[in-house]
């Protein structure tokens, strides 16, 4: 950054200083700040990490009483929340994939097809993502409650499912479409004028090329799936999630095991974003 | 196949929308619907719900019997949202402008938190700001703070739950914008307008900050006047600090789309948060979120609950509608190479 | 003891719709062949209402041909409790003595989950199925008098064979036997009684006697209420001077006004189902409307809490074991409540929970285990503290309807 600069009329000696005042908190200051904000975001984790590590007296997992390990040898003790955190990740896993699935044919269509219906389809999708959840939920509810005579629709993993499916959508779609506006439409054209087909084309140009933007969508999609609770707690009828199990232990006492189940997600999911940096960057090196 | 495709081509897009926009007509557009249908619904689970448009007054009366907690979600959205910015942007700027090589790294850490449970993260506040917690116990025993304060079940306790919870909704979209920026009109912006902005930077940071102060008091409920004061100051030393013309003339209106985008994605969820209430607060911090949440599934007055929640829907999409207008950016909906 | 709340004997429509899922679900148990049913009924066939076993002179009720029960033990049995409700054991929070020892007996694996906080909230999370036919999913469930009655009034309990329950039968202390809702008490069977008085914590408040310190600004912001409407407003009608027993609505009213003003002027934290006692052990809360139990049980992790009647009264109330309509293993709660019923096992849970136990002869049998524990006031009432408390007015529809919705306002919601 160049530092000439028509300067106030001052001191030559005035005038450094200042600029070097002012350099010193620019340079440092924001860093500073980075810093500390990110150690204020990072600060729930850790006291989540460190309480999972406590050994209360009784079952209020509130004040630190001692360290022990001993509920990480033993995470699932709870009863319940083994349960509900197989649903968890059931729920997660079949979204994701569906969302996914449906997300991207949409992208296709918004991006690389001119029609009439665009601006109705993109309304369609952008309004889930301006709805609050709580709204979300709820309508959901009243439409289940409104078929449920005669009983088809009891609340249950299919009805959590359905809605996450349903939210996902608009996430998948907007994050594989920035993702497929990027794209060199040259590369798509030479393929076509040698002759592939369109399936044939999608299939070995254009999809290698958005599957990380896919992954990417699904790694949202998964990871708001599976800590999703407002939406979850209106469709979820008696199933319980990971989340509904943290909502209802929090009146009696959140066990230590969610804290270590909390903080293993958590290992997990950093674990393996740093696998994929190192996957990325081993495979760019040779090139 | 592929033939057929190339004969029907027009029919493509179509094809392709069909299976993920029938999702949603089913179970977004239905269920508003059927959400709009409940509203108009009277009667008791046991007893059996009839409709009737007669029952529209539903909704006035909701409104007349909620509207505290309709206005205290707007006042306690529109602090957060406003806390958010404040912290946020300067985060984005370190990140884009400072960051280095570090950038990813400083990303990942921002977004980070979201690896664990929204929930447990929430909870996690409960232990550190209680009242004989982490932070307050030693601060008391030391004896510089009464033992009756406390943090926790205060407006102030529901607010900073929300800051924080939605702290990288907005970070993102302002890196976002910022990254883009063509450095070189930085770099010519420092060149023509090198310095800090005088006056403006004084009177704008005194503005904000009163008006930042205002919202503060009147949510965590102070007094009003002292609030503004200490805002117009605050803000009136930090605008002269650090607000350089450069900034403000190029890089601010720059990345404005990305506040934009930041405000809407913690305003919008922020007005139908009832968790942090619920963990943080007290009864009167209760939010509208609250009494839809109590009255579906606790009461099951499906009714009430359907008219209280649709206008809540109603309510943010005309937010956002205006908000567009307002700043004038180009409409989110067409998102092209967003 | 004091008699048990009369209510209103209002039994509303039966739905067919309830009686043919019960029916298709017996059916379907039948036709996986486990069972030696005695006859394979017909959706809605009308046979002559064989009287129950064991049933008095009372009215005969309108209802659909009783469906045989199906007599096998369950594998499972899906039981949901208030928290601190159930002998725990020590060093280990998910084991129950009383719960293996029926295991041990009848090899049935009790899943047994503490979601019950607040009869309301409980309530909503099983009204639906309940109104359109479902089962809830519940074996067995736990509610107070009051909304005990109301799921009898309105159909959504099973019924049970007593001549499954000879040990029930029998134990029932007198003073549950045949209230106004179910006179023959065929339907629910009381699992502990208990008080609701004022629980805090002495090192901070010193000893509490008067209900007038849930008032005091001294312990403004520190305090909770009870989101039980019948509690909360029951210990406002007696600081008062009112009855709960016989409230009336501007009395109603009254308490609610007092309360409002202690939101008004901060002192409430907040109103709470079962959640004041995590909240006093945390330090959090130091006084809070409670009841008698917990508050013993949470000593152990905090020494320092009392719980006390106020002077000016406190609210009696007790809680019931009800099976939701829909369950597939009725045949197996009703051993267990039987079981529960023995005195010792009753003691066994009395020992622990600290609540008043409705079977005759566990004092007895709790002598044995513990001299101390049958003279433990709160299990065993004198006759001095039962003079103080009295149990909240059986409501009309039109009251229950007003009060809810002052107290829905009142709490925020």
């Amino acid at each position: 950054m160049t530092a000439t600069a028509a300067s106030p009329a001052g001191g030559r000696s005035a005038r450094p200083m200042k600029d070097r005042i002012r350099r010193f908190l620019d340079r440092y200051l924001l860093g500073l700040y980075a810093i500390l904000a990110i150690g204020y975001l990072l600060l729930p984790v850790a006291v989540i990490a460190l309480f999972s590590f406590n050994d209360p007296v009784g079952r209020s997992n509130l004040v630190w009483n001692g360290f022990t390990v001993q509920y990480w040898m033993d995470p699932f003790g709870v009863p319940g929340l083994g349960d509900a955190v197989l649903v968890s990740i059931r729920i997660a896993l079949l979204s994701t994939l569906i969302s996914a699935a449906l997300g991207t044919l949409i992208a296709l269509a918004l991006v690389r097809y001119q029609f009439r219906a665009s601006g109705s389809a993109n309304l369609l999708i952008f309004l889930p993502m301006a709805t609050p959840e709580i709204v979300l939920g709820a309508s959901l509810l009243t439409m289940f409650v409104a078929i449920s005579r005669p009983p088809f629709f009891p609340l249950n993993e299919l009805t959590i499912l359905i809605a996450h499916i349903m939210f996902n959508i608009s996430f998948v779609v907007v994050t594989v479409r920035a993702r497929l506006s990027g794209l060199d439409r040259h590369l798509e054209e030479a393929a076509m004028d040698l002759g592939a087909t369109e399936l044939v084309t999608f299939w070995k140009i254009t999809f290698p090329l958005i599957l990380p933007g896919i992954v990417a969508a699904s790694l949202l999609a998964f990871s708001l799936s599976i800590d999703d609770f407002v939406i979850t707690n209106f469709t979820a009828g008696r199933t319980v999630t990971f989340p509904m199990f943290v909502w209802g232990a929090a009146r009696i006492g959140i066990p230590v095991q969610v804290n270590v189940i909390g903080t293993a997600i958590f290992v997990i999911a950093v674990g393996l974003v740093a696998l994929s940096v190192i996957f990325q960057r081993r495979r760019e090196r040779p090139a | 196949m592929g033939s057929f495709l190339h004969r029907h081509r027009s029919a493509i897009p179509y094809l392709l929308l069909a299976p993920g926009l029938l999702w949603l007509v089913l179970f977004y557009v239905y269920p508003s619907f059927q959400m709009l249908i409940t509203s108009f619904w009277s009667g008791t689970l046991e007893t059996g719900f009839t409709f009737s448009l007669s029952n529209w007054t539903t909704y006035p009366e909701a409104l007349e019997r909620y509207s505290t907690q309709f206005g205290r979600s707007i006042l306690y959205s529109a602090t957060a949202t406003l806390l958010t910015l404040l912290i946020a942007y300067p985060l984005a700027y370190a990140i884009a402008f400072r960051g280095g090589r570090y950038k990813n790294l400083m990303l990942f850490l921002v977004v980070a938190p979201f690896f664990t449970s929204f929930l447990l993260r929430t909870i996690s506040w409960k232990i550190i700001l209680g009242d004989d917690g982490l932070v307050l116990g030693p601060i008391k025993d030391l004896g510089f703070l009464d033992p009756g304060f406390r943090v926790l079940a205060t407006p102030i306790a529901v607010i900073s739950g929300i800051t924080y919870n939605f702290l990288p909704f907005m970070t993102l979209p302002i890196y976002v914008s910022l990254e883009k920026m063509d450095r070189r009109l930085t770099e010519a912006a420092e060149d023509l307008y090198a310095g800090p902005w005088r006056p403006g930077g004084t009177i704008a940071g005194a503005i904000g900050g009163g008006i930042v102060g205002a919202l503060m008091g009147f949510s965590f409920d102070f007094s009003l006047l002292p609030a503004i004061a200490t805002g117009a100051i605050v803000g009136g030393v930090g605008g002269t600090l650090f607000l350089n013309e450069a900034f403000v003339r190029v890089t601010l209106p720059l990345s404005l789309p990305g506040v934009f985008a930041g405000s809407l994605l913690v305003l919008i969820p922020a007005m139908g948060d009832y968790v942090n209430a619920t963990l943080l607060g007290n009864p009167s911090t209760n939010m509208i979120g609250n009494v839809i949440q109590s009255r579906f599934l606790t009461n099951a007055d499906y009714p009430t609950a359907s008219a209280l929640s649709f206008m809540l829907m109603i309510g943010i999409l005309a937010v956002v509608a205006v908000y567009a207008r307002a700043l004038g950016t180009e409409n989110l909906t067409a998102g092209r190479g967003a | 003891m004091t008699d048990p709340a009369r209510t209103n004997l209002d039994l509303t429509r039966r739905r067919f719709l309830q009686g043919t899922a019960l029916t298709g679900a017996a059916a379907f148990l039948a036709a996986c062949g486990t069972s030696g049913t005695s006859a394979t009924p017909n959706a809605g066939a009308p046979s002559a209402a064989a009287p129950s076993p064991g049933a008095s002179d009372a009215p005969q009720v309108e209802e659909p041909s009783p469906t045989p029960i199906d007599k096998t033990v369950a594998a499972e049995l899906q039981f949901a409790n208030w928290p601190l409700y159930i002998d725990t054991d020590d060093d280990d929070s998910t084991k129950h003595k009383t719960l293996e020892d029926f295991t041990a007996e009848y090899g049935t694996v009790v899943k047994y989950s503490e979601v019950i906080n607040d009869n309301n909230e409980f309530f909503g999370t099983i009204k639906a199925p309940l109104e359109a036919g479902q089962p809830t999913g519940w074996d067995l469930v736990v509610l107070t008098q009051w909304m005990a009655a109301r799921i009898i009034r309105l159909g959504w309990a099973e019924k049970f064979d007593l001549t499954d329950m000879p040990t029930y039968t029998v134990t029932l202390e007198d003073v549950y036997r045949g209230p106004d809702f179910d006179a023959n008490n065929e339907y629910h069977a009381p699992w502990q009684a208990g008080m609701t008085g004022l629980g805090f914590d002495r090192k901070v408040t010193g000893d509490l006697t008067s209900s007038n310190s849930l008032w005091d600004p001294k312990w403004a912001g520190r305090v909770t209420y009870l989101t039980e409407m019948r509690d909360a407003v029951g210990l406002t009608l007696w600081n008062l001077g009112y009855n709960p027993l016989t409230v009336t609505t501007e009395q109603f009213d009254e308490a609610v006004a007092k309360m409002q003003s202690a939101v008004d002027d901060g002192i409430v934290r907040a109103f709470t189902g079962n959640e004041y006692a995590e909240d006093l052990v945390a330090g959090n809360v130091v006084l809070a409307m409670s009841w008698s139990g917990d508050i013993i049980q949470k000593q152990l992790e905090k020494g320092s809490l009392r719980f006390v009647i106020p002077d000016e009264g406190g609210v009696l109330w007790y809680d019931n074991m009800l099976v939701p309509l829909g369950s597939p293993n009725l045949y197996t709660a009703e051993l267990f409540i039987d079981f529960v019923y023995r005195p010792e096992i009753a003691a066994q849970i009395a020992a622990w929970v600290n609540y008043i136990v409705p079977v005759k002869g566990a004092k007895a049998e709790l002598a044995k285990i513990d001299e101390d524990l049958a003279k433990n006031p709160l299990i065993f009432p004198p006759p001095e503290m039962l003079a103080k408390v009295r149990p909240f007015k059986s409501l009309s529809e039109e009251e229950e309807v007003y009060m809810n919705d002052q107290f829905s306002t009142l709490i925020g919601v």
